[in-house]
């Protein structure tokens, strides 16, 4: 009986009801679609990282770490390798060579990683051959030829821009490297600059130089053998672990204990942080829109009270009992939210199911990312638990503004509200 | 006249009148708290990025930062130091001397970046003395190594033990020495704890064969939002031929490219809130005008004319306005201000990948005047804007039917 009236009163006034409506709908579509925006750009930002430096699954000598030794190599890399190669879900593989080392040039010294690779295995995995921006992606000649990135290519002076900011690339640069052989030795190994490729993160373009594994495994004393295996299998990220079982069972693998495979999450545990952050983000997003409706819907509700000071005061005379006076008014408040909530969610998720489909291309703000050989089009999507936690944030908001107002309303004076214009 | 009028028209009926300005003072309190917010993050990242090593502005070598090398380097002269002590906005500035080497415990070779630095003032600029995590921290006149733990690690080594350093000194003469670990310091970058060990200034000087050469002064200034204009005060004093002058903005594209595009995002989501809130003054408003149909229609009946009601209610809602936006701006401030001391604080899992990458978990707000100001402005022009609607519902009232509402 109560909500039935309170349910009337809020169309008493349709224009205002529709206002408030409106409000809480366009705040829940835009909030709800902002926050999926982020989740969105996070997932493609995380599929590019995979696909052009992780991969999905590595392997490595347990003991072997990112600037290490070189004596450590996967135990029976190249058995390992060929096993892994032939296992059905395996989309593309690449075996490198991985080890520190410092690039002397008459522009000064600079640490490197040196990355041993076969070009048509690595063109295949990380897409390098399709990043390349300048000269010869690995070329067959009298000496040793290397790539390196765009950002090394101008500390080292092999990218030169112009004063009309047009860039030319000079190849004629002799360089040295000097690194650590498998027994400690110092040795060093003169190349040239053959070609200069190009990717999102310029910390890595400054730091990753690949060569062909034949021309440095002798030199490091490690003929053939390999520190790392990269692969990317036929299944989407989430199902990694299933591979990794897989993997870990293969014959060559189960009873090597030289030999460590790792997920793509395991290895880039930042972009959990990422994710942690984002979700931490659109939290605050979700409350400070909230508090912005709930401060319409209290201001809209005061008023409301306000204007039928003398009906409220008839009803009270006539025996309405406090308790439902206040139901009354929490009711309406609450019915005024739920009028535009279900809109703006329905809303929001429908345009998350259609553009997470159809895709946004976001290059305008994103500039520059598809000369990197990334895509900007971003999937907006939004996880189930982030639309449960909005729902239970709304029905608190709801009945949190619904409060006020009804308490205002219990304060009223039967007696002075009836005299009241 | 009409002023006079507004003005007792508004404290005629005080309820209605406070929660129309109320709505327009919680619309300010909210848009200046989420600048506030989103300024002060971009705020931490930069104090986040900047103090771990590169600090605010860097004088080098004109040519430096293009070519790092030691043959780039330039002689402590007096030019420099009155310039830097000339200027009070700046709090500290350390002399460096740095290059790569490798270095080798023997057995075992690593390639690090090898800082001469004055211990005290690296200290000022980084709060390295706290990063010791084995040993004790540098003095001047120290012979020896403080090195990151990453490097230990790898090299597995410890205080006590003696390092070999191998490279190439100030133009091209060779730098081989041996020093022992006195300090090891744990940087929370893991680019930085790789690659990074420091020497007293003079000690490494010496090493590398360049007596009273530097690579760069590393500064720190007073108010980080000045680093640009002490640079450009920096860039005046001293010969452009001879030295480069360089702000964070330009040691760090990266950030300043990153906080620009999260700024768009920003600037998205300041768009939705000016919207939400704009209905929420819009809803009261409306509320306002449709409860004094009959006023309304009382005073066209008498004889006033509508455009001058339009006008008083215009100067009504100027005033509510006004009223509003000062209100919002005087309580903005200490609420800023809280946040600002008690930042918004993650917890769980967030706050665990935060620490693992070892930043506060922590979102502060910035207290700007400018921020404030610009945002009172933007809620003015808008409560202003959604006056025109009841102003031109008021302009075609008919008297007749308003009366019987």
């Amino acid at each position: 009986m109560i909500s039935l009236i309170a349910w009337r009163n809020v169309w008493r006034n349709p224009l205002r009801s529709g206002i408030v409506g409106l409000a809480i709908a366009i705040g829940l579509v835009s909030g709800v679609f902002m926050v999926s925006l982020q989740f969105g750009i996070l997932e493609s930002r995380t599929r590019d990282i995979i696909q052009t430096q992780i991969s999905h699954i590595q392997l490595h000598h347990p003991q072997y770490e990112k600037g290490g030794e070189t004596k450590f190599i996967l135990e029976n890399g190249p058995q390992v390798f060929e096993a892994l190669s032939k296992e059905p879900y395996v989309k593309s593989i690449s075996a490198r060579i991985l080890i520190p080392a410092m690039l002397e040039s008459s522009k000064g010294n600079f640490g490197v990683e040196l990355i041993g690779v076969n070009p048509e295995e690595e063109a295949e995995l990380t897409l390098l051959k399709d990043r390349m921006v300048a000269g010869d992606y690995f070329k067959e000649g009298r000496s040793v030829g290397i790539v390196i990135g765009r950002k090394l290519a101008e500390k080292i002076g092999v990218k030169v821009t112009d004063e009309n900011g047009e860039d030319s690339y000079n190849f004629r640069r002799r360089l040295v490297f000097r690194f650590q052989t498998a027994s400690n030795e110092i040795s060093s190994l003169r190349v040239k600059v053959v070609g200069v490729y190009q990717t999102a993160n310029s910390l890595l373009e400054e730091a990753q130089v690949f060569i062909q594994r034949k021309d440095v495994d002798h030199i490091l004393e490690i003929p053939g053998e390999i520190h790392e295996i990269a692969l990317i299998t036929d299944d989407r990220k989430e199902f990694i672990e299933e591979k990794l079982t897989k993997v870990n069972a293969l014959p060559a693998i189960a009873g090597n204990e030289g030999a460590k495979v790792e997920t793509w999450s395991d290895i880039a545990p930042d972009i959990q942080f990422f994710a942690e952050t984002i979700a931490a983000s659109s939290r605050i997003i979700m409350i400070i829109i909230l508090l912005a409706l709930a401060f319409g819907i209290i201001n809209t509700m005061l008023m409301a009270v306000l204007e039928r000071t003398r009906e409220l005061g008839m009803l009270m005379s006539v025996g309405m009992n406090k308790l439902k006076i206040f139901t009354m008014i929490m009711l309406e408040t609450v019915f005024l939210t739920f009028i535009g909530a279900p809109i703006g969610l329905l809303t929001g998720w429908g345009l998350i199911t259609y553009f997470g489909k159809q895709g946004i291309d976001m290059g305008v703000f994103t500039e520059g990312s598809e000369q990197f050989g990334f895509s900007s089009i971003v999937y907006p999507e939004l996880p189930a638990t982030s639309y449960q936690e909005i729902i239970i944030m709304v029905i608190l908001t709801a009945l949190l503004s619904a409060i006020y107002p009804a308490y205002k309303a219990l304060q009223l004076n039967p007696s002075e509200a009836v005299r009241a214009i | 006249m009409l002023l006079k009028l507004a003005w007792r028209n508004l404290w005629r009926n005080k309820r209605r009148t406070l929660i129309t300005t109320a709505s327009i003072f919680v619309a300010v309190i909210l848009s200046t708290f989420m600048r506030s917010l989103q300024e002060g993050s971009y705020n931490e990242m930069i104090k986040n990025a900047v103090s771990f090593y590169s600090g605010y502005i860097q004088i080098h070598k004109n040519g430096y930062w293009d070519e790092q090398k030691l043959d780039n380097s330039f002689e402590d002269l007096d030019v420099v130091k009155a310039a830097l002590s000339g200027d009070k906005r700046v709090t500290v500035a350390t002399p460096r001397i740095e290059s790569a080497l490798l270095i080798s415990s023997g057995e075992k070779t690593h390639i690090a970046q090898i800082v001469g630095t004055n211990p005290e003032q690296e200290d000022q600029l980084t709060n390295l003395a706290a990063k010791v995590v084995e040993g004790r921290y540098l003095t001047s006149d120290d012979q020896g190594l403080m090195i990151a733990a990453g490097i230990a690690e790898k090299l597995k080594v410890g205080v006590g033990d003696s390092l070999i350093l191998l490279g190439q000194g100030y133009h091209g003469v060779s730098a081989n020495e041996i020093y022992p670990i006195i300090g090891i310091v744990k940087y929370a970058s893991p680019l930085l704890n790789k690659r990074i060990m420091f020497l007293p200034l003079k000690e490494a000087q010496e090493m590398f064969v360049a007596q009273e050469m530097l690579t760069s002064y590393a500064i720190n200034v007073e108010n980080p939002k000045q680093s640009e204009k002490v640079a450009q005060a920096l860039k005046a004093e001293l010969n452009s031929e001879e030295y480069e002058v360089m702000p964070w903005t330009e040691l760090s594209p990266d950030l300043i490219k990153m906080i620009e595009g999260d700024r768009a995002g920003g600037y998205l989501f300041m768009a939705i809130l000016y919207v939400i809130i704009g209905f929420g003054i819009f809803g009261t408003a409306l509320m306002m005008i449709n409860e004094r149909q009959y006023e309304f229609g009382v005073m066209t009946a008498i004889g006033m004319k509508r455009g001058k009601l339009a006008r008083l209610l215009t100067l009504e809602m100027v005033i509510m306005a006004i009223l509003g936006v000062i209100a919002g701006f005087i309580a903005a401030i200490p609420i800023i201000t809280y946040f600002q001391f008690n930042p918004i604080t993650f917890k769980g899992e967030a706050a665990k990948a935060y620490e693992a990458f070892n930043i506060a978990p922590i979102i502060p707000t910035m207290l700007d005047f400018g921020v404030i100001a610009s945002q009172a402005l933007v809620v003015l022009i808008i409560t202003l804007l959604i006056s025109i609607y009841p102003i031109l519902q008021l302009l075609r009232l008919d008297p007749i039917k308003a009366m019987r509402t």
